[in-house]
């Protein structure tokens, strides 16, 4: 039958145009992933290459070590410290877009998008000249009495470099859900006699829980990979994992332990996010 | 809308926030090109105006190699990023097919897996499969420009494809519909109704791919090979030796690059948002 | 001579669910047609087979003579108006009425004068520079039509073309539709779930249910002689009475009284039937005034409505309530809640439906 036959050239034509995209990301994405998985299995040999005979779970069992063991804690206080920054100064500024006028909230948002397509790294340099020893921030607080601070190469820089990266990713997701938010709502939660703050944590704050665990996964999961930043601010003093696993591959040549942390990292990402979807988020 | 604040936070304190926010965003920014014209030979110090830094960077024979290296990448991995991008964008939005779930599942993964974990699988990858091949058939390969580029398509075809899909998801489908009354063939109706419609779309993405590209230090630095370092691998190399007024004019430049970038795609979005509008107004009215 | 459009058993499954249910349905040439059926009753699927958007599950669909069942809309001789007009936002009002033209390669300078005449057939001239979103509803309404007729049509298919348009816009529309198929002469096939627009358009209606075309005529035949309830009290109000057909032309209605009736062939003697009354063709009157030789029946009046230039009444008997609708008029006698009444009509008021 016709009908049929046409579903049938469909369903080929639909597959032919995904083909050369799916074949690519089998090959340059899947078969890299599971080598990566295949790898955390192995042992690192006494040369520091790496034997496939010798299949075990010695490199997920020294992540319980000291020395990893730490580097993952500071990674994830660091990164739970920037998400709390990012999301405390960030809701009040969505809130405020969300009731401006439609042309003052154009600009505003352009303003926030700005600086998330400015390059990355340069961004990052701009802290680094920023925090320098005599440089702009240290005059200024001498200036003012202060005394000169002395603060790049410490973990306070790194939290100031991921919140300068990241705040953009909690703005956008949490100025949506706000402006989603039915004023209507918010109206009849005062009008059923709820004070203010009342209004605000029975109200608004449940209303919007879908932007801010949005904004809190995607500037939470990137600050736990982070490398750049920390590299560059924390002067490698303070070690995170992105820049543990770089060391594992670049310097120290431990590929099996390094493939492991790359996958728990990747596990973390993948099941925030899927709790995300779970929690009714749409999209991030 | 309502009047009365339903927040303990007085107006005033939410503009004083916004403001703080806004010089938090912009104020390094101005700072680094401010800086980027001192004379002064350390970075962060004002030491009266110079533009020697500028002419410094043309004395400098590596970066310019890096610089166009990272042209190229950015330009290669861009068009065919796109192009596979915009095609499973097309896939996934109109058509049913064996393996979409996969497929969709897939091209998901890129945009959320962390930077270092997708620089260890490209390097792994390269490295296992230069082996595997160098031992059947005697093929000796390194990485360099190509592994670069494929590296980041695998990354960018994803980004692409869910800008492209947005756009597509916003497209009335009865216009391909009318379209083929219109005796289009299927050729016809996506070259002279879909493409031009999805346009807009597919050069967000590619901005998004020039971007994203540009932007990248962790996987390039796990897959270049001598002599085809990227702009960002090469600065970042610098800043870890030490900062330099070099660095800053080589940072602005990059900027420059960059707002080029932003313009671009903020230009597009307010002209989908206008069209937006308009379609809105001409379809208002129907349930 | 063939029909214009010629259905044969044609069904339409979606997955497992069945949208349209074996349609046989003949359109004549040059004819108005309505199909007119509620959201989901799968006319506007079967108009989709025809443009062939959508191909049958099973059946035959032939437009003058030729099977056209299997093949792609770009291959068929019909041109649609979509719903929401589905014109292109991109191109201007001239290049949106040449899109089918170019398609099929047709001559540069043949182009241009066909979309001119498409153009001021349906008074846009002036406007070949327009963006649609420029245009008001009903100016997007006139331009996908010109869009459509350009291509000279054997059939020209209309998916709820007045839907969008406001209340005014929709009857001014009405007129021109009908005056414009008038001018060209084309078999037009529309889709509609208003019941006003299908009487006040078409030559012919069809009505359809569950994916089941229920009967087909003309709108009068369609509303003084439903075959089936559905029909009835989709096209216009009526009462229903129960009872069982003892003969082709007389009902046993559920109090036991025989009433004569139309004579019907679609039912078989002694099945349950409805006798559909309308509210119009129900006399009332005081108790014995009625004339001999009239189906009669007697009650009280519960309400009456009174609406301009009519009164309706509910007439309460022991075993249903019925609406009666008399014009308002000083020589008539009005009657008031709580009266004793008889309702009468002539054997030719009721038809009798399927339930």
């Amino acid at each position: 039958m016709a009908e049929a036959k046409r579903e049938r050239t469909e369903r080929r034509r639909g597959f032919l145009l995904a083909l050369p995209s799916f074949a690519y990301m089998v090959l340059f994405f899947a078969i890299p992933l599971i080598i990566v998985l295949v790898y955390s299995f192995a042992t690192r040999t006494s040369t520091g290459s790496t034997s496939l005979s010798d299949w075990n779970f010695d490199a997920y069992r020294k992540l319980g070590e000291p020395i990893v063991r730490n580097v993952v804690v500071r990674s994830v206080i660091l990164a739970l410290v920037t998400t709390v920054i990012c999301l405390v100064v960030a809701y009040p500024f969505a809130w405020f877009c969300a009731h401006q006028r439609q042309t003052v909230r154009n600009v505003l948002l352009v303003a926030v998008m700005i600086p998330f397509w400015t390059n990355f790294l340069v961004r990052n340099y701009a802290w680094r000249i920023l925090l320098s020893e005599g440089g702009p921030i240290s005059s200024f607080t001498e200036a003012i009495g202060l005394g000169e601070t002395d603060i790049l190469f410490t973990k306070l820089a790194v939290v100031i470099g991921l919140v300068y990266a990241y705040l953009p990713f909690m703005i956008l997701p949490l100025y949506a859900s706000i402006d989603r938010l039915d004023r209507r709502l918010v109206e009849a939660g005062r009008d059923l006699y709820g004070s203010g703050p009342q209004t605000f944590r029975r109200v608004v704050l449940p209303l919007t829980m879908p932007g801010i665990i949005a904004g809190s996964i995607l500037v939470f999961v990137p600050s736990m990979g982070a490398y750049v930043t920390p590299e560059l601010l924390g002067g490698g003093k303070e070690t995170l994992l992105g820049s543990y696993i770089v060391t594992q591959f670049l310097t120290a040549r431990n590929w099996p332990v390094g493939a492991s942390l790359s996958f728990v990292l990747m596990a973390v990402m993948l099941v925030s996010t899927v709790v995300y979807f779970r929690s009714g988020g749409k999209n991030l | 809308m309502s009047r009365k604040p339903i927040h303990r936070l007085p107006a005033w304190a939410l503009r004083t926030n916004g403001a703080v926010v806004l010089l938090f965003l912009y104020a390094p920014i101005i700072l680094l090109v401010i800086f980027s014209f001192s004379a002064s030979r350390i970075p962060g110090q004002w030491g009266g105006f110079t533009a020697e830094w500028y002419a410094t960077l043309f004395d400098d024979s590596r970066l310019q190699r890096t610089i166009a290296v990272s042209v190229r990448v950015a330009l290669v991995s861009t068009l065919l990023a796109t192009v596979l991008g915009t095609m499973s964008a097309l896939a996934l939005e109109r058509f049913k097919f064996r393996g979409r779930r996969v497929f969709d599942a897939l091209l998901y993964l890129p945009i959320i897996i962390p930077d270092v974990t997708m620089a260890v699988m490209m390097l792994m990858f390269f490295s296992q499969s230069f082996s595997l091949l160098e031992s059947l058939f005697g093929i000796g390969l390194s990485k360099g420009f190509a592994t670069i580029v494929v590296s980041h398509v695998a990354f960018n075809i994803a980004f692409v494809s869910v800008v492209v899909r947005a756009r597509i998801a916003g497209m009335d489908a009865t216009l391909e519909q009318a379209a083929s009354d219109l005796y289009a063939s299927r050729w016809q109706a996506f070259r002279f109704v879909t493409l031009p419609l999805i346009a807009p779309g597919v050069l967000g993405g590619a901005l998004l791919a020039v971007t994203l590209s540009l932007d990248d230090v962790v996987v390039t630095q796990f897959v270049a090979g001598p002599g085809s370092t990227t702009l960002p691998v090469y600065v970042f190399s610098l800043i870890r030796k030490g900062v330099t007024p070099t660095i800053n004019a080589v940072s602005v430049i990059m900027l420059v690059a960059s707002l080029i970038l932003v313009a671009g795609s903020v230009g597009l979005q307010r002209a989908n948002a206008s069209r937006g509008r308009q379609q809105l107004r001409t379809s208002g009215g129907n349930s | 001579m063939s029909a214009a459009v010629s259905l044969r058993g044609i069904s339409k499954l979606f997955d497992d669910v069945t949208a349209v249910d074996n349609v046989d349905l003949d359109i004549a040439d040059g004819e108005f047609f309505a199909l007119l059926g509620p959201s989901g009753c799968g006319k506007t699927t079967t108009l989709r087979m025809i443009a062939g958007l959508e191909l049958p599950s099973a059946g035959s669909l032939q437009i003058f003579g030729e099977e056209v069942g299997s093949l792609p809309p770009n291959k068929r001789p019909v041109n649609t108006v979509f719903q929401n007009y589905a014109l292109f936002p991109h191109m201007s009002v001239a290049d949106n009425v040449a899109f089918g033209l170019r398609m099929r390669k047709v001559p540069k300078s043949e182009i241009s004068t066909r979309v001119q005449e498409a153009i001021s057939l349906v008074r846009m001239s002036g406007m070949e520079g327009r963006r649609p979103n420029q245009l008001s509803g009903g100016q997007q309404q006139r331009v996908a039509l010109a869009r459509a007729l350009v291509n000279r049509p054997k059939v020209l298919l209309l998916d709820e073309p007045l839907a969008a348009l406001d209340l005014k816009l929709r009857q001014e529309m009405q007129f021109e539709l009908k005056q414009l198929q008038r001018e060209v002469g084309i078999t037009f096939v529309f889709v509609t779930h208003d019941q006003e627009e299908a009487l006040a358009l078409s030559d012919r209606i069809g009505v359809m249910n569950d994916g089941r075309l229920l009967q087909v005529g003309t709108p009068e035949e369609m509303y003084d002689a439903p075959v089936d309830r559905f029909v009835a009290d989709f096209i216009g109000r009526s009462n229903f009475l129960k009872g069982t057909l003892e003969s082709p032309d007389v009902v046993c209605l559920t109090n036991g009284q025989r009433i004569n009736v139309p004579a019907v062939d679609a039912v078989t003697v002694g099945d349950e039937v409805q006798v559909s009354l309308r509210p119009e063709r129900v006399m009332i009157c005081d108790v014995d005034t009625a004339p001999d030789g009239v189906a009669r029946l007697s009650g009280i009046v519960d309400s009456e409505t009174f609406l301009g230039n009519s009164v309706v009444y509910r007439v309460t008997l022991d075993w249903m309530t019925i609406e009666v609708e008399t014009d308002h008029r000083p020589d008539l006698e009005r009657h008031h809640s709580g009266d004793r009444v008889d309702l009468w009509w002539r054997d030719d008021a009721v038809a009798v439906v399927k339930p």
